[in-house]
């Protein structure tokens, strides 16, 4: 990847849980506008990655860039989470649920009258077909239907990133492809930058415009899908062996 | 900010007083003649005390095991009625469950024989501290088996059979609550004051009492309250990690299936059990105080409500105010020590709840009986304060259960949304955890409004709360007044609870929080 494409830098990262390093001196770039995909077994360290980047965590070691401005360093938070211009979809979604769909996503609408939140709301979810879903729960949805809408939730704030822990796992396959074109179709429209992190290689090799593979917190191999496919490295061929 | 804020009023009004009389005690010129005149026959009442409470807690947390396997883990009908019966004891004050079996003892017994009143009155405290506490047993244990996956179970069935499921499976895996359980019920039964000093029963509790009220040896009364504390903070801390980590006092779980067992055997048993335990312990006491207050009319029960009338918008607003406060603290704390691993206030008030009422009590006397403090001293704001003390842990501990079971997502959610702390706090936090703050504000005000221990330790000459009036009143009352006392006491608590549960279900509809 050349750097000057990148819009996320981590440089020299480490991080550790109690005892347990989950990241070793980890450098990666994330290119602007490209959707990357995070690729690695339970407990590589796949999801703190997005954790650092979104400033839910702060490193132990190393240095975190966004459009070139430090983020983060050595235990300490530079940029807060929500001056990062970000949005991030949990893997259990995180939708509230004592909230309506329609309060969800206008919850962190700031600086709008009443209408004109209604009409930026309404604007979002008729995008992903949940126009008739506004006063509904998020246990009154399927388990597609909340993907959509803690979709809609993370760009109502019109971020330039999206952050994406592996929301799909529970999905069946159908659902998952459908949910997977809406992903590279809104990535168009707003301009996106897209991490998405996921231990399903072929989930990756159908809509990744880059592949990270990690394993133990170190990156083992990255590129197209066509390099992750030819890799030579023991673990990369293991990995989509299965 | 928030914490620091809340942490120093617990700090300077709460706790200072308890390192005061510790200091006290130890700094005292008099100390080695206080703990000279402590003697043999001291700690024989101490050990006295201990097993009585002992007992008292074995017998609860047995009965706590058998009647949570009925109510929680029994395919009954009208598990939700049962559940409120059970739990009913919980809500009377001690006292008045004491005078209610006292009722019966005279018309079923001859107490009047010194032997069996000897025997009676221990026997009586034991029944009376049972039927109390065996609620509290039930709903931890209960907790704690809803808390069990159906899968454990369900290998371990189709390995072994019932039996030993229950006694290899089960048991262990609830092994914590019922340590919870049995320590946290001696540490009430041993803190109990009303139960002793209405039955008549000498026990540390009312030796303190008397040392410190009759006989004014301050002294030697805090020396004793030492002991008393270094007992029970001992207790309770030895099990903090088992108690903090145990789903203790929680009010539900979600997104858990239950096994519920539907064999023959088993439902006609709990529904036979359960139905003894409530006739036993609600039906039979509240039927003979009907009984004894209505036996010759209704003149007493007019006398023992005109008696009362007066105290009950004092003893409910400084009931509420007390709850309000306790239940503010114990978000605070609980928020901070589940969420940020700020445990401090929470080791605060684990402290403060493991003092026995008197104690407190004195401590606060001790603390706030000067000329400078004397305007929180002569005022309702020491029983507030002597509230807030003694049972905001309650609300930490439940409050901090439903915290726990927030997933940690829903608030980074509204970081990464630039939320604030505040509407956070406000819009995600409180709404989910809305059940909890109303149950604990339902258990701290059924403390505040019946809890005898502090106030008769600490209210303001001229005051008039409804336990101090009754218990003032009912130890030269004849038997028919005193009842009437117990029975408007009584059904002044269920009205207000009552009042309390209806206005509450209201707000959790309003915010969709039993999804």
């Amino acid at each position: 990847m050349q750097s000057i494409m990148s819009i996320i830098k981590l440089k020299n990262i480490s991080h550790w849980y109690s005892d347990n390093r989950v990241l070793d001196n980890l450098n990666l770039e994330i290119e602007k506008n490209k959707i990357t995909y995070i690729l690695g077994s339970s407990g590589s360290g796949k999801t703190t990655i997005l954790r650092l980047i979104a400033g839910l965590e702060v490193p132990d070691k190393g240095e975190i860039y966004i459009q070139n401005i430090k983020v983060s360093e050595t235990n300490k938070i530079i940029v807060t989470p929500d001056k990062r211009q970000l949005g991030y979809i949990f893997q259990d979604l995180a939708l509230w649920p004592h909230l309506t769909v329609y309060e969800n996503i206008s919850f962190s609408l700031k600086n709008m009258n009443k209408s004109e939140i209604e009409g930026e709301v309404k604007g979002i979810l008729s995008l992903f077909g949940l126009d008739d879903y506004l006063q509904k729960f998020p246990h009154q949805l399927s388990g597609g239907q909340q993907q959509m809408v803690a979709i809609a939730r993370a760009l109502a704030l019109k971020p330039k990133i999206l952050l994406m822990d592996e929301p799909l796992a529970s999905l069946d396959v159908k659902s998952k492809r459908k949910i997977l074109d809406y992903i590279v179709s809104i990535k168009e429209k707003y301009d996106l930058t897209i991490v998405y992190v996921t231990h399903d290689h072929r989930e990756a090799f159908a809509i990744a415009d880059n592949i990270v593979v990690i394993n133990e917190g170190k990156i083992q191999e990255s590129g197209t899908a066509e390099k992750i496919k030819n890799s030579t490295n023991d673990f990369v061929k293991y990995f989509i062996e299965w | 900010m928030l914490y620091t804020i809340v942490l120093l009023p617990v700090l300077f009004l709460l706790v200072l007083p308890v390192l005061n009389i510790v200091v006290l005690t130890f700094f005292d010129s008099n100390l080695s003649e206080s703990i000279a005149s402590m003697s043999t026959d001291l700690f024989m009442l101490l050990l006295k005390s201990l097993a009585i409470s002992g007992i008292v807690a074995f017998i609860s947390t047995f009965i706590g095991i058998v009647l949570g396997f009925s109510l929680y883990k029994s395919d009954i009908k009208y598990r939700n009625v049962f559940r409120l019966l059970i739990l009913i004891p919980l809500f009377i004050s001690p006292y008045i469950l004491a005078v209610a079996w006292k009722d019966i003892s005279v018309l079923i017994f001859d107490i009047d024989t010194s032997l069996f009143k000897k025997t009676y009155s221990f026997i009586g405290m034991i029944l009376v501290h049972s039927t109390i506490y065996s609620p509290l047993s039930i709903l931890i244990i209960g907790s704690a088996l809803s808390n069990i996956s159906k899968q454990m179970e369900e290998s371990a069935l189709l390995i072994g059979g019932f039996k030993d499921m229950f006694f290899k499976i089960l048991l262990p895996l609830i092994r914590p609550s019922i340590i919870t359980s049995f320590v946290l019920i001696l540490i009430f039964s041993i803190s109990e004051f009303s139960v002793p000093a209405f039955l008549g029963i000498r026990v540390f509790t009312t030796e303190i009492f008397t040392q410190f009220s009759a006989f004014y040896n301050h002294n030697l009364a805090m020396l004793q309250s030492l002991l008393l504390i270094f007992i029970c903070v001992f207790l309770l801390v030895s099990e903090r990690k088992r108690i903090s980590n145990s789903v203790f006092l929680s009010i539900g779980t979600r997104g858990k299936e239950v096994k519920l067992y539907s064999s023959r055997k088993i439902v006609i048993f709990s529904y036979i059990i359960l139905s003894f335990t409530i006739v036993f312990t609600v039906f039979v006491p509240l039927s003979i105080l009907v009984y004894q207050s209505f036996r010759t009319g209704t003149s007493k029960f007019m006398e023992a409500l005109s008696l009362l009338l007066p105290t009950i918008s004092d003893s409910t607003l400084l009931a509420i105010l007390g709850s309000i406060i306790s239940v503010f603290i114990g978000f605070v704390a609980a928020y901070y020590s589940e969420v940020l691993n700020k445990k401090l206030m929470n080791l605060m008030l684990l402290i403060l709840f493991a003092i026995p009422s008197t104690i407190f009590g004195i401590a606060l006397i001790k603390f706030y009986n000067n000329s400078i403090l004397n305007f929180i001293y002569s005022s309702f704001g020491i029983l507030i304060i002597g509230y807030v003390g003694k049972y905001s842990f309650i609300s930490t501990k439940l409050i901090g259960n439903s915290i726990k079971q927030i997933p940690k997502s829903l608030e980074e959610a509204a970081v990464i949304q630039g939320i604030g702390f505040f509407k956070r706090i406000r819009k995600i936090i409180v709404p989910l955890v809305l059940p909890s703050i109303f149950a604990s504000f339902i258990i701290n005000f059924l403390f505040c409004f019946g809890d005898l221990g502090i106030s008769i330790m600490v209210y303001p000459p001229g005051t008039e709360i409804m336990p101090i009036k009754v218990f003032t009143i009912m130890a030269n009352a004849p038997e028919s007044l005193t009842s009437s006392m117990a029975l408007i006491v009584f059904l002044v608590t269920i009205l207000l609870i009552s009042l309390l549960f209806f206005i509450f279900k209201k707000i959790i509809a309003k915010y969709n929080v039993n999804y």
